[in-house]
This record gives C-alpha cells, structure tokens and sequence, in this order.
C-alpha cells in the first residue's frame, strides 16, 4: 500500500490530530453553542409565556373595566330615571297644587263676587225701596197711613223680587 | 508499429477499469435524482428530506464508481 | 482612502495578478505531476532512505484548518451573548442547521454523535475549500527525488526504469531533458517540485483514519445498543436470513473503505481534472469546473457526515425490532 502513500505514522498524526479537534470543538463549539441555543429556546418560550399571562392580564383587567363602566353607566342612568320620576312627582304635584290655589282663588273671587253682587242688590234694593217710599209719600202724603205705607213698600219689593 | 508492452497493457486497464466504472453509477444516479425530482414535482413541502436522502443515494451510488477509480490507480500504479 | 466596489475589485485583481507574475519568478516552478501519495517535506523521524515518520506536505493544511476552525470556534463563543451577532451568530447559525439536519435523519442519536459528525463536516469541508485555493498544489520546493518517498507519475512508473536512468516522471530521459529545458521548470535536473501544500483529503491517510473513527463510532454504537444481538444481524442460523446476514457483514466491513475512497476519490479526482483541464486551456476552461469542486467539496463533507449518521441509524436498529414491528398488535 506504499504506493497509495499509506503510513502507519502518518495515519496515527492523523487519527490522534482528528481526535484532538473533536474534543476541543466539542468542547469550546458544539456545547457552548448547543446550550445557548436551549437557553435562547426557553428564554423564548418563557417571554412568550409571559406574554400570554400579560395579554390575559390585560384582558382581565379590560372586562373589568368594561364591567365598571357598564355599571357606572346602569347606575348614571338608574340615577337619572330616578330623578326624572322625582321631577315628574314633583311637577305633577306643583301642577295639582297650582291648579288647586287656582281653582281656590277662582272660587274666592266667585264668592266675593256674589257677596258683593248681593250687597249691591241689597244696596239697590234699600236705596230703591227709600226711592220708592219717597217717592210714594210725595205722591200720596198725608192721605196715606202709616199702615198703607208699609203694605205699599211690601207690596214694591216683591214686586222688584220677581223682575228681579 | 511498436509492439503491446506491459506497460501499454497497463495503461488500457487503467482506463478500462474507471471507464466501465463509470457506466452504472452515471445510469444510477441518473435514476436516483430523476426519482428524487418527480417526489418533489408531486410533494414539494418534502424537498429537503428528498434531497438529503438523494444525496445519500448518490453517495451510495458513486461509491461503486470510485471503487472503479481506485481499481484503475492501482493498476496504473502497479500495486496490482 | 475610499474605494468603490469596482475600484476595489479592480486593485484586488490587480494584487493578486502581481503576486501571480512575481512567485512565477521568485518561487520555483517545476513539472506538474500526478501524485496519488502526499510527499514528504522532511523528516521528524527517519531518511528519504528510510521514511518512519516523514512530515509530509498534508500535514500543512491540516494544522491551517486545526488553527482556523479551532481560531474561529474560539472567538466565536468567547463572549457569548444571548442576542448573537456576527462571528457567533453565523456558527450558531451552522450548528443549529447541522444540528437539524442530523436530527432529521436519527433524533434519537443525534445528542450523542453530533461531535463527531460535526467536526466531520466542518473539518472536511475546510481541508476540501482549502485544497481548492490557488497555490495549494503548485506552489512548492525543489528535492532531490528518492523513489520511496516521492511519487511516480502514470506515464513515469509504466516507463523502463534503469539504474540512472529518468526520473520517474518521464517516460524517457529524452523528455526528461525536454522538461527541464523548459523556462517554465526552473527545479533543476534530478530534482522535482515538492509541493508545500496539499489537501488532507487527498491524502489517504486523513481520509483512512476519518473513515476508521467514523466505523469504530457505528459499530461501538451497534454493540452499545443491540448488545449481543448487534453480532447476530450478521450470524444467525435463521435460514435464508444467514446468507443475508452474511452478506450484510461484507457490506458492513466495505463500508470503511467505502468511506476512504469516497472522499479520496473525489478530490483527488477533482484535483486532476483541474490540473488536466489548467494544462489544456489555462485561462477560462478550468473556472466552471472551479465552481463544480466547489460543490463537491460541500457535498463530501456533506455525505460523510450525514452518511456517518444514517449508518448509525442502520446499526442500532436491530431485526428483531422490525420483526417485533410486524407482529400482530393482539399478541401484545
């Protein structure tokens, strides 16, 4: 095989040479680098992992939120409805009271009106009754007696009562 | 015309024997990387699986012709 | 000073073009030749008459690409940083694609081999893109030629050899005289160029000794894993399956030469085409075929390594195994 440049020596240099560089490679490349590459994989899985706890985090805290505004809003608007019933009680019951006082003063002033018609008529009635005995005593004077001067005013007024 | 020598005779096997080593394996591969791109043509997601075991065929393959080379370098040079 | 891409490229070319021009004046150049063996550049131990441990023109090449890779691993994880950058991120980025590539073929084993397959890859790559730069191969010494150490050329070993008589190389000494009056072969008579550098997978014994450990890592992994059972793939009294077995275990001792040769043959073979083709027509020919060893030499590196894997898988897995497999699920 000398021929081929086969060496027994030269074969062994090459052997213990090739063993030499797949023990320091192994040792300086493949498992530095292999373990960083596992290192970097979990760091990854783990980031991505907290990434999810993060958006599951912010999730929870977004339906929360939503959850507080939805019932600030139910609340906000239970608030208002209250208070548009108060307002309406309240309208309604200062409309029945005004109505009331109105109908109060309308009858009032009827009354007075009345009153006052009657005491008018009851004015007119005496003043006439004084017009009419005045001016009967003229017509009549003396003739008359004091008896048939009052039937004379009687007899006027019922009169005066039925026009009336 | 000079007559056959042996070294003459050498040299004709020397070429004989890589030559006709050199046949089958050509054909081989041929057929190894032919079947190889038709498996790709028809699933091409398996591309680099396919490729690395036709390279595996071919090394297979080309061992037959290089065994033929080495045959030829030690006819050429008279280890044989 | 600034340079633009093209101005570069142009000093660039024209650097390499002078450095080209002087070594063809200052180094000395000799005949080309074939050489199957690397040649020896002196003795640690030994004589030209008697080489025990020569240390030949492999060797050179092979300590570059100790110091590189073993340079470039070092100051690729001396600072590690978990957010990679430069150096440490492309050998990160190599490994993990080894890495997943082996895992594909055997996920089982691949914790456990990736040393071994790796350095294969890596180391056989930089001795194969090594061997490929100008220079390696022709640049080299003039020595006195001893037919023990030094090679023969196809033409020079068929040659008659006398006593005196030419060197190997040649046919005759009449050629032999042409040579050497040639202005391209400034080496001087009886001696021939030596060169300083020669790739280690061109060189038998790297590819033997590759080849040796990756057997040795199968088999040792088959008997770890199938115990006895491992020897019984191959002997049995099974029947027909004992003539398989049989050839099986041929199959399984041609794998180590397998391996040598494979390497072997297709470098050096890749080294003559361009030596060939670079004698034929020196100036464009060679530069397609420059790009195809480029390949092969990736390739190589590739199949022995990811070879070296897939016998792994072959070997621990046992046929009792996949007789297991095709039994009947009830039996169980």
């Amino acid at each position: 095989m000398g021929e081929l440049g086969l060496n027994l020596n030269l074969f062994l240099t090459q052997l213990i040479n090739f063993g030499v560089v797949v023990t320091v490679l192994s040792y300086l490349l493949y498992k530095p680098v292999l373990n960083m590459l596992r290192e970097r994989t979990e760091r990854i899985e783990q980031s991505l992992q907290e990434a999810d706890q993060v958006k599951q985090q912010l999730a929870n805290a977004r339906r929360d939120y939503d959850a507080e505004i939805a019932r600030a809003r139910q609340e906000a608007a239970g608030i208002l409805s209250q208070a548009q019933d108060r307002a309406r009680a309240q309208e309604a019951e200062i409309i029945a009271q005004a109505r009331q006082d109105a109908d109060r003063i309308r009858s009032d002033a009827r009354e007075q009106a009345l009153q006052e018609r009657d005491q008018l008529l009851r004015e007119v009635k005496d003043q006439l009754a004084e017009l009419v005995t005045l001016a009967a005593s003229r017509v009549l004077q003396a003739e008359l007696s004091t008896q048939g001067h009052d039937k004379l005013i009687e007899e006027s007024l019922a009169a005066l009562g039925r026009q009336n | 015309m000079e007559a056959m020598t042996d070294a003459g005779l050498r040299l004709i096997g020397t070429a004989l024997a890589i030559g006709l080593a050199a046949i089958g394996p050509g054909i081989g591969i041929g057929i190894i990387v032919s079947g190889a791109l038709q498996a790709i043509g028809r699933n091409p997601e398996t591309q680099n699986t396919v490729v690395t075991y036709m390279f595996i065929g071919i090394a297979f393959t080309e061992a037959l012709a290089i065994f033929g080379l080495v045959i030829s370098f030690l006819i050429g040079f008279g280890v044989l | 000073m600034t340079l633009t891409p093209r101005n570069r490229n142009i000093a660039i070319g024209l650097v390499v073009l002078s450095v080209a021009i002087a070594s063809m004046f200052c180094l000395p150049t000799g005949e080309p030749h074939v050489e199957v063996k690397a040649e020896p550049l002196f003795f640690l131990i030994g004589s030209p008459e008697n080489p025990f441990f020569p240390f030949v023109n492999s060797f050179t090449i092979m300590l570059i690409a100790d110091v590189l890779l073993i340079g470039l691993a070092f100051a690729a994880t001396r600072n590690m940083q978990m957010v990679p950058r430069g150096l440490q991120n492309a050998l990160e980025m190599a490994v993990e694609a080894l890495y997943n590539l082996f895992a594909t073929i055997n996920r089982e084993y691949v914790a456990r081999a990736f040393p071994l397959v790796a350095t294969i890859f890596f180391y056989v790559l930089f001795a194969n893109l090594l061997g490929l730069i100008p220079g390696v191969g022709s640049i080299g010494v003039c020595q006195e030629y001893h037919h023990d150490t030094h090679g023969t050329s196809l033409t020079g070993r068929l040659a008659a050899r006398e006593p005196g008589g030419a060197l190997p190389l040649y046919a005759s000494a009449e050629e032999e005289g042409a040579a050497h009056g040639n202005a391209y072969n400034t080496c001087p008579a009886g001696t021939i160029l030596v060169p300083l550098f020669r790739t280690p997978s061109a060189d038998l014994n790297f590819t033997l000794a590759l080849a040796t450990l990756a057997w040795v890592y199968i088999e040792y992994q088959g008997f770890k894993v199938l115990g006895r059972g491992y020897l019984k793939k191959f002997f049995n009294t099974n029947g027909i399956m004992s003539v398989v077995g049989i050839f099986e275990f041929i199959g399984e001792l041609v794998k180590l030469p397998a391996f040598m040769f494979r390497l072997f043959g297709n470098i050096f073979a890749g080294e003559v085409v361009l030596v060939v083709l670079a004698f034929l027509i020196p100036l464009f020919l060679p530069m397609p075929l420059y790009v195809f060893e480029l390949f092969v030499s990736f390739i190589q590196a590739f199949i022995f390594a990811v070879l070296t894997m897939a016998f792994i898988t072959v070997a621990t897995t046992g046929h009792e195994e996949e007789h297991h497999e095709g039994q009947p699920s009830a039996a169980h």
